[in-house]
């Protein structure tokens, strides 16, 4: 009888564990579903080129990720940050007389979603939602100038 | 109530016997018997024999075994403490009887239930760092001809817009007639 107790006592102290950590997982969902009031969009454009054999020392961070082009020569041409508030836009003035306008869409799970739009005068080239980690990046290339491409580094971090 | 059992039967009861594992009654009629039958006896007396001459070889063997060793082992394994985990499933065992195939089934839908339920950050803790990669979700690159992929090694996700020269097909065309580059 004593033994029969005994095992109701551990059956409900295990439940009620489970249960607790059921609950607070669903706490931290509703935590996070409240996110960040703002984040940070870093926009670097890199020249990317088969003239010469110069990699930017700025660009050390990155140059992993650069690797996977077969180019001989990157320079950064220009590098933005802004802080947006989720639904705002931010425009980067990109050379060639593009612009890139980048729009917070949702925090969820620690990862930012972004719509992204490409333009040359009023011309839209791309328009795209791309969902990253939070503090990661993605790059978006292909655009032609002086003797090479165009690389955009597209970041973003809650703020 | 005295019993009465014949040489056959004594013969069965004769290696319990000699163990001590027969009742007090069954007992006092093997013994009632050995005393009255000769052939019974002879049994019993090879029985003691053979056991005594058991008990000689396993003395001598004994002798060579380290004991000494053996028992040092065993109490650190007694005195050392068990980890957390060993000692829960100890504790949980009564009550779940985890060896139940029934229970550990029960067990993993809850569990599996449970993660599910986790949010996705938590979740990565269990299918590994791949799900925090970027995921495009929609693209639509206005009838210019775009690609998208993924290197493994450094996780670089790029989009990459084809320009003019490096694009033949429709959609090209077109732009070209708009006199639109990238």
């Amino acid at each position: 009888m004593m033994k029969l107790k005994k095992n109701l006592i551990r059956k409900i102290l295990l439940f009620s564990l489970w249960s607790v950590l059921i609950a607070a997982s669903g706490v931290v969902q509703a935590g996070q579903a409240d996110g960040p009031k703002s984040i940070q969009l870093k926009i670097g454009t890199i020249l990317a080129s088969n003239e010469g054999k110069n990699f930017d020392p700025r660009l050390s961070a990155m140059k992993s990720q650069l690797n996977v082009f077969k180019y001989q020569s990157y320079q950064l041409l220009k590098e933005e940050a802004k802080v947006v508030l989720w639904k705002g836009n931010a425009a980067f003035e990109i050379p060639g007389g593009r612009s890139l306008t980048v729009t917070p869409q949702e925090y969820r799970d620690n990862r930012i979603s972004l719509k992204v739009r490409l333009m040359k005068g009023d011309q839209s080239f791309l328009d795209t939602v791309v969902r990253l980690r939070n503090g990661g990046r993605f790059l978006l290339g292909g655009p032609a100038h002086e003797t090479g491409v165009l690389i955009l580094s597209i970041g973003a971090s809650t703020r | 109530m005295s019993q009465t059992i014949n040489c056959e039967g004594v013969k069965k009861l004769l290696g319990a016997w000699w163990d001590g594992e027969l009742g007090g009654d069954e007992a006092g009629v093997v013994r009632e018997h050995l005393e009255l039958c000769p052939s019974c006896r002879s049994e019993a007396e090879k029985l003691e024999r053979l056991h005594n001459s058991i008990r000689e070889a396993l003395k001598e063997r004994a002798g060579e075994i380290r004991f000494d060793v053996f028992w040092a082992g065993l109490e650190k394994r007694i005195e050392e403490k068990r980890p957390w985990w060993a000692r829960l499933a100890d504790w949980a065992n009564p009550a779940f009887g985890l060896g139940r195939i029934g229970w550990a089934i029960s067990l993993a839908v809850i569990l599996a239930i449970g993660v599910l339920s986790l949010p996705d950050s938590y979740r990565a803790w269990f299918f590994g760092s791949n799900r925090g990669r970027t995921r495009i979700e929609s693209i639509d690159a206005h009838g210019f001809n775009v690609a998208v992929f993924r290197e493994a090694q450094t996780r670089t996700t790029v989009i990459w817009l084809f320009s003019d020269e490096e694009s033949n097909d429709e959609a090209q065309e077109e732009s070209d007639s708009e006199n639109l580059t990238l």
